[in-house]
């Protein structure tokens, strides 16, 4: 029989018999409908020998049907779990012998199954050992898990297998039977009422089971985005890719956290150790570092030593704000820098003239109550001072010493009006 | 998610414009109160980098602006820094102490087989873990939800990956400066 062997091959891994017909009249007509519906209903494994009990030319045509139509068949056959429906669907519609002595169990392994809960809660309440009513059931629960945990996958099994009968059976029908066993003794009584509430019960049960099965849907996409944020963390964080366990990895990422935000404390620390004036020295660092930090974008933009020429205003418009413009330049900007000003007081004030606020301060707090003419000459002086302050770091400081020498020149030729209308 | 280097050059940006702000007063005092400004500049600049998409940096400007109220807003006064103070963090859970502790003992009362308690333990550390994580990661406390938690904190760890990257080529520079 070559072609029982070429059958068994191909539906390996799913249940016998049964499983091949429910495909090809799956595929075929009505006539091959009635072929099945006139198989002998003994057992489930009859079915198949039945068919190879028919004429060997039809049974041939019917294989080699299939056969024309196994790409569809293969695949169906290769998902595994999930040919079931429609096979079932089918099964039940034509009242299928195997499929309705399923269909039986399933539907009395739910009712044994809530029967027995019902037994739970009304005869063994006295015997959990938490007396209070509405804990009863779910402590009864927890007290008997083997058996009540049992029951429950059995339930939602049956629950599943109404709809979506499982192929390989004959693994499970040991587990089955015991069950079955264990549910008579305990509910032989309500067997007659028991046929009656058969389908509700199901019903129910088969919703709620859905219910929880949702939530722990749910739950699984929840726990796998924390692992697949996880994941990433892991690949991020140095040397943890390695380590299992949730809680380790967590350990990992705190440790690599915290040492980040300790090396942007050591590092600011070391900056302000460093050089009492960054801003500037950074101006002459990126000049420097241009090419080593960035890759070159910022090498076109006016950045290096650029800054007095007030070409940029984008960055250094701060800068040029606390350059100190004459007085009555210096009025407007008041409202705006209110808080700083009243900071620099505190803490400049005391300090000499090479704090560039306090200058300023100096120069406001002086132009108070000095002659106009000699305000003008106080500023620039200090205007010259500042510039040399400004200017200590850049390259062209030679040129400007230079130009210094004749002060009114400097501010009329270096700074334009707008800078200072009064000066001139 | 490596930091890249337009992310640098962002950071950098902000950072100097910060430092900026921060000069005249960085100029002449004490090495701690420039550390301070340093740092807070720095962790503006970084915040800044999300323009408060993210939960962390808008708990972070919030932290900052308690300390140093001018510096955020002028630091922020490109990607309207009032919104972004103000912005809501989400609220966060408060519970009334008794429920809790009536919850903890139904919880202990429970009896638990071997497996369970196993499971029960990874899980408490697994949560005493994501608690520690929430006290590190800036707004954490705000974040009840894990998945949150977690991105925010991968965010987070890349603009600190960031911050770090710059301010050490920054210092390493600096330093060599003054040895010149």
């Amino acid at each position: 029989m070559d072609l029982t062997g070429g059958f068994g091959a191909r539906s390996s891994g799913v249940g016998p018999g049964r499983e091949p017909i429910g495909l090809e009249s799956l595929h075929l007509g009505d006539e091959f409908r009635q072929l099945v519906t006139t198989l002998p209903p003994e057992n489930a494994g009859g079915s198949f020998t039945a068919l190879l009990e028919l004429p060997p030319t039809q049974a041939v045509e019917l294989l080699h049907f299939t056969d024309s139509s196994s790409s569809q068949a293969a695949a169906v056959t290769g998902i595994g779990g999930e040919i079931a429906p429609p096979l079932h669907s089918f099964g039940g519609t034509l009242a299928f012998p195997s499929n309705s002595v399923l269909m039986e169990r399933a539907a009395r392994f739910s009712v044994i199954a809530t029967e027995q809960q019902n037994g739970n809660i009304s005869g063994e309440t006295p015997t959990s050992s938490v007396p209070s009513n509405s804990s009863a059931n779910l402590d009864r629960v927890k007290t008997e898990p083997g058996e009540t945990d049992s029951s429950q996958r059995l339930i939602s099994d049956s629950a599943i297998e109404n709809q979506i009968p499982c192929p390989n059976q004959n693994n499970r029908n040991g587990k089955r039977k015991d069950f079955e066993k264990k549910g008579k003794s305990s509910t032989k009584k309500n067997k007659s009422s028991e046929e009656n509430e058969k389908l509700p019960y199901v019903h129910v049960r088969a919703r709620r089971g859905q219910a929880t099965d949702s939530h722990s849907l749910a739950e699984r996409a929840r726990r796998e985005k924390i692992n697949a944020r996880m994941k990433l963390l892991q690949e991020l964080v140095p040397g943890c890719d390695k380590i299992q366990g949730t809680a380790l990895v967590l350990d990992e990422i705190i440790n690599h956290v915290q040492s980040l935000q300790r090396q942007v404390e050591m590092l600011s620390m070391r900056l302000a150790a460093v050089n009492p004036r960054i801003d500037f020295n950074l101006d002459t660092i990126l000049a420097s570092e241009n090419g080593s930090l960035m890759d070159g974008s910022f090498n076109g933009t006016p950045m290096q030593l650029a800054w007095p020429h007030q070409a940029i205003e984008t960055e250094q418009s701060f800068h040029h704000r606390q350059l100190p413009p004459p007085p009555t330049q210096q009025w407007p900007f008041d409202g705006l820098n209110q808080p700083v000003w009243g900071r620099e007081e505190d803490q400049a004030d005391g300090n000499d003239n090479s704090n560039l606020m306090a200058v300023s301060e100096n120069v406001m707090v002086a132009s108070a109550n000095l002659h106009p003419n000699q305000v003008k000459m106080e500023l620039i002086s200090y205007k010259i001072h500042i510039r040399f302050e400004a200017m200590e770091l850049d390259d062209q400081i030679n040129i400007f010493c230079v130009e210094t020498s004749n002060p009114s020149a400097v501010t009329k030729s270096e700074y334009p009006s707008c800078r200072c209308p009064r000066l001139e | 998610m490596q930091p890249t280097s337009s992310m640098n050059e962002e950071f950098l940006k902000k950072w100097q414009m910060g430092l900026q702000i921060f000069r005249p007063s960085i100029d002449n005092t004490s090495v701690h109160e420039r550390k301070k400004a340093i740092k807070l500049s720095a962790d503006v600049a970084m915040a800044s980098l999300r323009k408060g998409t993210t939960c962390w940096s808008r708990a972070l400007i919030e932290k900052t602006a308690t300390e140093d109220n001018f510096l955020v807003r002028q630091m922020l006064s490109g990607i309207k820094a009032e919104s972004l103070i103000n912005k809501k963090l989400p609220k966060k859970i408060v519970c009334h102490r008794k429920i809790v502790r009536r919850s903890k003992k139904i919880l202990r009362r429970k009896s638990k087989s071997a497996s369970e308690e196993a499971a029960a333990k990874a899980k408490r550390l697994v949560k005493r873990r994501t608690q520690g994580l929430r006290n590190v990661v800036p707004g954490g406390e705000l974040m009840s939800n894990d998945v949150l938690l977690l991105q925010e904190t991968l965010d987070y760890i890349v603009s600190l990956q960031t911050q770090v990257n710059v301010m050490r080529s920054i210092v390493d520079a600096a330093e060599a400066e003054i040895e010149r």
